[in-house]
C-alpha cells in the first residue's frame, strides 16, 4: 500500500499508541479490581454463610479497658472493638444513632465478679469524636427521672438502678450491669472515676448551654439533636432544654447559624414544616413577641413558637400552656438579642 | 485502494464510513445491553442450589388465631394464652420435631428486655415436650457473639435444661434463598440447617422500643435468620420486615408484652427503659399479633409501615379485631 499524502504517519502512530496505553491501563484497572469487588452489593455474603463466631467483631487488645478492671472482678473476655463498618454487630438498629452522629470506634470490655457469676457489667466507651458528638448521643438517650452523678474530670453524668452513663471530653461511656446491685453500683463508679481521671482529652466546651435564660431551667434537662430534631430535616445543631414554669415543663431550644440570613431562613422553614404538617398560626397574645413578629402556632392542641434574632433560631416546642410558652420565648427572645447585639 | 489514495474524500465515501462506523457502535452496544447482568454476578449458587423455607404454619380455626392474656406470670399467661388457641396439642402432635426461634440478639442480661425471657423460652419448650415432641430445637443466629448472647440472656442454659437442642449458627447451616417476588431477599444466605427437617416453628420475642424500624416484635424476630451483610436491610427496614413476614410461615409466635422497652430500642441498657404491661400474645397471625403489639408501645399500626406492607403481601391482617382475639385476665 502506498502512502496517503497529507497524513502524518508519526502523529497517527502517536495516537494509536495513546489509545492502546489508555485500553491496557483500563484493563489493568478492571483486572485488579476484580480482586477487591464488593460482592455485598449483590447481596452475596463471601463467607457463602452466616457470620462466622471470628467475623462478628474484630477483637483487639485495648490496654486501657483492660487497665480499669476493679478490684473483686475478672475480665469476662478480651475487649471488643468496632467501627462504623461493623458497629451494628454490637448494638444492631440504634447504630445509625451514633453513625450520624460522628461515631468512630467503640470498644468495650466485660467484668465480672469473682464471687457471683451473676454479678457481671459491660463498659462500653464510644469514641465519638467531638465533644458536642458524644453530648448529643449522650443526651438523647437519656433517661428520665435519673439519679445525677458527680465526678472529677466527667462531663454530664447519671446513673440508673442497673447503670452509670456519662460523657468525657469525646467519649460516652455507659456502664451496664446484668441486675441491680450495690457490688456492680459500686464497681461501675469506680471504673467511671478512673476512667475519666485516666484519660486526657482535649478542653474543648460547649457554650450554647449559656445561652439559655436560667431562671426555671431543669438541671440536667439539656439535649443536642444534630440532626432532625422534632421530625424537621432542617434542623440541624439544636439545643433543647426544659423549663418548670406554673408547675408544668417546657421546652425551649436555639441554634446557633452561621449568620443571621441563615438564621432567618431556617426559622422561616420550620415554619413552614409545620404549616405543612397542619399547624394553624395564632396571634401571639404577648406583646414583645408581637412587635418582633415572632410565630406562634397551634400545633394539634399545643403551642409552637418561633423566631431568629442575629444569628439565632430559637422558640418553644410543643408547650402545654400557650401563655407560659410565650413569657418563656420573650426572655429567650430577649437575652439571645441582647448576645447578637454584644457580638 | 485508488479511492484510498484520493487526497479527499466523497460525500459518498464520507456517508459510507459514517455509517459503516455507526452501524458498528450500534451493534457493540446492542451486545453490551444484551449481555449485561444488572443483578450481578451469582457466585457459587445456581437456581437448583436456592432454599425455601417449609410452610410451618397448622390450618386455620376460626375465632383461634390470637389470644391476649393479662397478668405479671410469663409462665401463666403463656400457658392460659397457647390454651385458648386450642391447647399446645394443636400446635405440636406426637412425635413431631418443633424449632423454636427466640430473639436472642444481644449479649444482654434477660433484666434488660432485649432478649426474649429464659422462663419463656423454657415453660415453651417444656409445652412441647408435653405435647409428645421427639425434639425441641432451641435456636438463633444473634448479632453479637452467639455463644455470649445464648449464655448472658440465659436462654441458653435454661434451654438446655429444659431439654431443647440448642443449636448455635455455623457456617454450613447457612444457604440461599430467594423470595418469590422479593425486592431484597434475593440470593440471601439464611440460617437454614436448624429448620430444614422440623415440623413445627413458633417464634418467641419481646416488644420492643427499634430505634430504626419504630418496632421490634414477632415479625422482625426473623431478622435472625438472615446472614450476610444484614445491616444493609437497616436503609429499607420495612420492606425486609414484611419481606420476612412472606418468606416465613411459623406455627405460632408468642409476643411478650409482660415488661416493655418503650425507649432505647433495641439494646435499652437500663431498666428504666423498661414498663411493665403484663400482656402476652399468642397468634398464628404474626401480622394481627404486631398490630396489637405496637400499642403497648403507644405507637398505632400506621406508625408502622411494615404491618401494612405485610398485610398487602398476603402475610396476614392488621386489623386483629376481625379474628375475635380473646382476651383473657390472670
Amino acid at each position: 500500500m502506498s502512502s496517503v499524502p497529507g497524513r502524518n504517519k508519526r502523529l497517527e502512530s502517536a495516537i494509536s499508541i495513546l489509545l492502546l496505553a489508555i485500553l491496557l491501563l483500563i484493563g489493568l484497572g478492571v483486572f485488579i479490581k476484580q480482586f477487591n469487588v464488593d460482592m455485598g452489593r449483590f447481596g452475596i455474603d463471601t463467607t457463602t454463610a452466616g457470620p462466622s463466631l471470628e467475623q462478628t467483631a474484630a477483637i483487639t487488645q485495648e490496654p486501657v479497658l483492660d487497665a480499669l478492671k476493679p478490684d473483686g472482678f475478672d475480665k469476662l473476655a478480651e475487649t471488643e472493638t468496632y467501627n462504623t463498618g461493623n458497629l451494628y454487630e454490637k448494638i444492631n438498629g440504634k447504630a445509625p444513632l451514633y453513625l450520624e452522629s460522628g461515631f468512630n470506634k467503640l470498644s468495650t470490655q466485660r467484668f465480672i465478679n469473682k464471687d457471683d457469676e451473676n454479678l457481671w457489667f459491660e463498659l462500653f466507651v464510644f469514641d465519638m469524636a467531638a465533644v458536642r458528638n458524644a453530648f448529643s448521643v449522650y443526651s438523647v438517650q437519656k433517661r428520665p427521672d435519673t439519679h445525677t452523678l458527680a465526678f472529677a474530670g466527667s462531663g454530664p453524668c447519671y446513673k440508673t438502678s442497673n447503670g452509670v452513663y456519662f460523657t468525657h471530653g469525646r467519649y460516652y461511656i455507659e456502664l451496664i450491669g446484668s441486675t441491680e446491685s450495690t457490688i456492680l453500683d459500686e464497681a461501675m463508679i469506680k471504673i467511671a472515676e478512673k476512667f475519666a481521671g485516666q484519660t486526657a482529652i482535649d478542653d474543648e466546651k460547649i457554650t450554647e448551654f449559656a445561652l439559655f435564660p436560667e431562671e426555671n431551667i431543669i438541671q440536667g434537662s439539656f439535649k443536642l439533636y444534630l440532626a432532625n430534631a422534632f421530625g424537621f430535616e432542617g434542623f440541624t445543631d439544636i439545643f433543647a432544654c426544659r423549663y418548670k414554669l406554673d408547675d408544668e415543663s417546657i421546652t425551649a431550644f436555639l441554634s446557633r447559624r452561621p449568620d443571621p440570613k441563615d438564621a432567618q431562613s431556617t426559622a422561616e422553614k420550620y415554619y413552614n414544616f409545620l404549616i405543612e404538617n397542619d399547624a394553624v398560626a395564632k396571634p401571639p397574645t404577648n406583646t414583645v413577641l408581637k412587635d418582633n413578629n415572632v410565630k406562634v402556632l397551634d400545633f394539634y392542641g399545643t403551642t409552637e413558637i418561633i423566631f431568629s434574632t442575629g444569628p439565632f433560631v430559637a422558640g418553644v416546642h410543643e408547650a402545654e400552656n400557650q401563655t407560659a410558652a410565650e413569657q418563656l420565648a420573650a426572655k429567650l427572645l430577649a437575652k439571645l438579642s441582647k448576645i447578637a447585639k454584644e457580638e | 485502494m485508488t479511492e484510498q489514495n484520493d487526497n479527499n474524500f466523497d460525500r459518498r465515501q464520507l456517508l459510507n464510513r459514517a455509517g459503516k462506523a455507526g452501524i458498528s457502535i450500534a451493534a457493540a452496544g446492542l451486545i453490551s445491553y444484551r449481555l449485561y447482568d444488572k443483578n450481578g454476578p451469582e457466585i457459587g449458587v445456581d437456581a437448583e442450589s436456592l432454599v425455601t423455607l417449609p410452610d410451618f404454619r397448622v390450618p386455620a380455626k376460626a375465632g383461634q388465631t390470637i389470644s391476649i392474656v393479662k397478668g405479671p406470670d410469663r409462665k401463666a399467661t403463656v400457658n392460659k394464652a397457647i390454651e385458648l388457641l386450642g391447647g399446645i396439642e394443636r400446635f405440636v402432635k406426637p412425635d413431631e420435631t418443633v424449632a423454636i426461634k427466640p430473639n436472642v440478639a444481644f449479649a444482654s442480661s434477660p433484666m434488660l428486655g432485649a432478649t426474649a425471657h429464659p422462663a419463656l423460652v423454657a415453660e415453651v419448650v417444656r409445652l412441647c415436650y408435653e405435647a409428645g415432641a421427639k425434639q425441641v430445637i432451641v435456636t438463633d443466629n444473634p448479632i453479637n457473639d452467639p455463644s455470649s448472647c445464648f449464655t448472658l440472656s440465659g436462654i441458653g442454659k435454661t434451654a438446655d435444661q429444659a431439654g431443647a437442642r440448642v443449636i448455635l449458627p455455623k457456617e454450613n447451616l447457612f444457604r440461599h434463598t430467594t423470595l418469590e417476588n422479593g425486592k431484597l431477599i434475593r440470593n440471601w444466605p439464611v440460617f437454614f440447617g436448624p429448620f430444614e427437617n422440623v415440623d413445627r416453628l413458633i417464634g418467641i420475642s419481646p416488644v420492643k422500643d427499634h430505634a430504626r424500624a419504630g418496632a421490634s416484635m414477632a415479625m422482625k424476630n426473623w431478622y435472625g435468620l438472615l446472614g450476610g451483610r444484614r445491616n444493609v436491610f437497616h436503609q429499607d427496614i420495612n420492606t425486609i420486615i414484611a419481606e420476612l413476614s412472606m418468606m416465613v410461615k411459623p406455627t405460632l409466635v408468642i409476643l411478650d408484652g409482660t415488661e416493655v422497652m418503650m425507649t432505647n430500642g433495641p439494646t435499652g441498657g437500663s431498666v428504666s427503659d423498661l414498663k411493665r404491661a403484663d400482656t402476652l400474645i399468642a397468634s398464628t397471625n404474626m401480622v394481627a399479633a404486631d398490630s396489637y403489639g405496637c400499642s403497648l408501645l403507644n405507637l398505632k399500626i400506621s406508625d408502622l409501615p411494615y404491618l401494612s406492607k405485610a398485610q398487602d403481601a398476603g402475610a396476614g391482617t392488621t386489623d386483629y379485631e376481625s379474628l375475635e382475639p380473646i382476651f383473657e385476665t390472670l
